[in-house]
């Protein structure tokens, strides 16, 4: 293995390892630092690299101890996250005027359902455990095996597997109290009410069916829920997509609320 | 094998319940359901809520659908990871233990002993663990095979 094979496969690897950081940090400037650091350590040890594991195994092991470094002192956020944060919205003007004019004049300014979905899988997954966010994102979204998760984060198979269990749970559970997408009870219509905002000549509910996931709600099982959960999240870049700008600038509304309320908390 | 009712024995100061039962599970996994406060509601059926960490010397607040009004102010007095765990407070103690007892088998056990010199005073008003125990013990059980599977 040397630099330049390094270099092909780190460029293939991109995209998947930069919305990786994304979901994990929810801070844009981070995941493209720590994509950058990952880049640099790699090219630093690969001739340590001795293919007991894939590369990108291996890749994702490097970012992924940076983003454990990242956040080590950072408290982890809220199930309520949607809440506390649309309240900051409402109450900050500016907020909707910089993502209006975003809609109108970026040509990644769409207001998208299934975005807004993946959005927010990212900002309640940040109140899981980090190992239990790291360990669902690798497994569900991005779809390494539980023995390269034992690799990347360095624990036996049967934490990975609790990691795994525990975190897959405790998410199905929140979305299926919050989500009125899959719940009629569910009390966070933020697609609806954001779709109302950004698309406002769109029918809701014409558009709401189009999602398999809503569309099966009332029939389908909570574990096929979630598993139509995670689909989404594999079909999006949040870099790429043409709804990147609007839910990168929510994301990033979303971050530093958040820092601010739990700081708030410390205090 | 080790899958036994909950026993309480009475004596005139003090009351021990126990129980204890086969898991067919890696242990690091029981062990991390019984360390990990925040999700105890989650898979146990007699926890309302354990709010701080389960660690040595830590003070954890515990609810239990035995008396969900009241809260318990628990000191973690052992934590040998895998293998003991020990909360309690001026009343009394609960160990939990952890012993493999085949390749594939952790033989979970669980007792709580209350009592004193004015233990006769109170001791009707204290309802029974046994079920609770039992609901303990199957609930870690299943929570444990089910993501060792």
């Amino acid at each position: 293995m040397n630099t330049q094979h390094l270099n092909t496969e780190f460029e293939s690897l991109r995209g998947p390892l930069k919305s990786f950081l994304l979901r994990i940090t929810a801070s844009v400037a981070d995941a493209e630092d720590l994509v950058h650091d990952t880049y640099l350590k790699a090219a630093d040890k690969i001739d340590t690299f001795r293919a007991e594991s894939t590369l990108k195994t291996w890749i994702f092991t490097i970012a992924s101890n940076l983003a454990k470094d990242n956040l080590r002192a950072k408290k982890r956020w809220v199930e309520n996250v949607t809440d506390i944060t649309k309240a900051a919205a409402l109450g900050n003007p500016k907020f909707f005027q910089e993502a209006l004019h975003l809609r109108a004049t970026s040509p990644q300014g769409d207001f998208e359902i299934k975005e807004h979905i993946a959005f927010c899988f990212t900002c309640i997954a940040k109140s899981l455990p980090l190992e239990q966010q790291i360990c669902l994102l690798l497994k569900e979204v991005y779809e390494f095996k539980v023995s390269e998760i034992v690799q990347i984060i360095d624990a036996n198979e049967a934490m990975v597997k609790y990691y795994l269990h525990t975190g897959r749970s405790k998410m199905m559970q929140i979305f299926d109290q919050r989500c009125a997408l899959i719940n009629k009870e569910g009390i966070c219509h933020q697609c609806s009410e954001l779709n109302g905002i950004f698309n406002p000549q769109q029918n809701f509910q014409e558009e709401v069916v189009k999602i398999e996931m809503a569309r099966v709600a009332e029939k389908a099982d909570k574990e096929h829920l979630f598993d139509l959960r995670m689909q989404i999240l594999q079909g999006i870049d949040p870099f790429e997509s043409n709804a990147a700008a609007l839910q990168l600038h929510h994301l990033e509304h979303n971050r530093q609320v958040m820092e601010n309320y739990l700081q708030k908390k410390v205090d | 094998m080790s899958t036994s009712k909950a026993i309480t024995v009475k004596t005139t100061f003090n009351r021990e319940t126990s129980v204890s039962i086969d898991i067919h599970a890696d242990v690091a996994i029981v062990w991390a359901l019984l360390t990990n406060a925040a999700d105890y509601p989650r898979w146990n059926s007699t926890v309302v809520s354990i709010e701080g960490a389960i660690a040595l010397g830590e003070t954890i607040r515990l609810k239990s659908t035995l008396d969900p009004k009241r809260t318990f102010k628990l000191q973690v007095k052992a934590f040998e990871a895998e293998k003991q765990l020990i909360w309690g407070d001026g009343q009394g103690n609960r160990v939990y233990t952890l012993a493999q007892s085949a390749p594939d088998t952790v033989t979970f056990s669980m007792v709580e002993k209350i009592g004193g010199l004015i233990f006769p005073l109170y001791a009707n008003y204290i309802p029974s663990f046994d079920q609770a125990f039992d609901r303990f013990a199957a609930d870690l059980k299943k929570e444990a095979e089910n993501i060792n599977d």
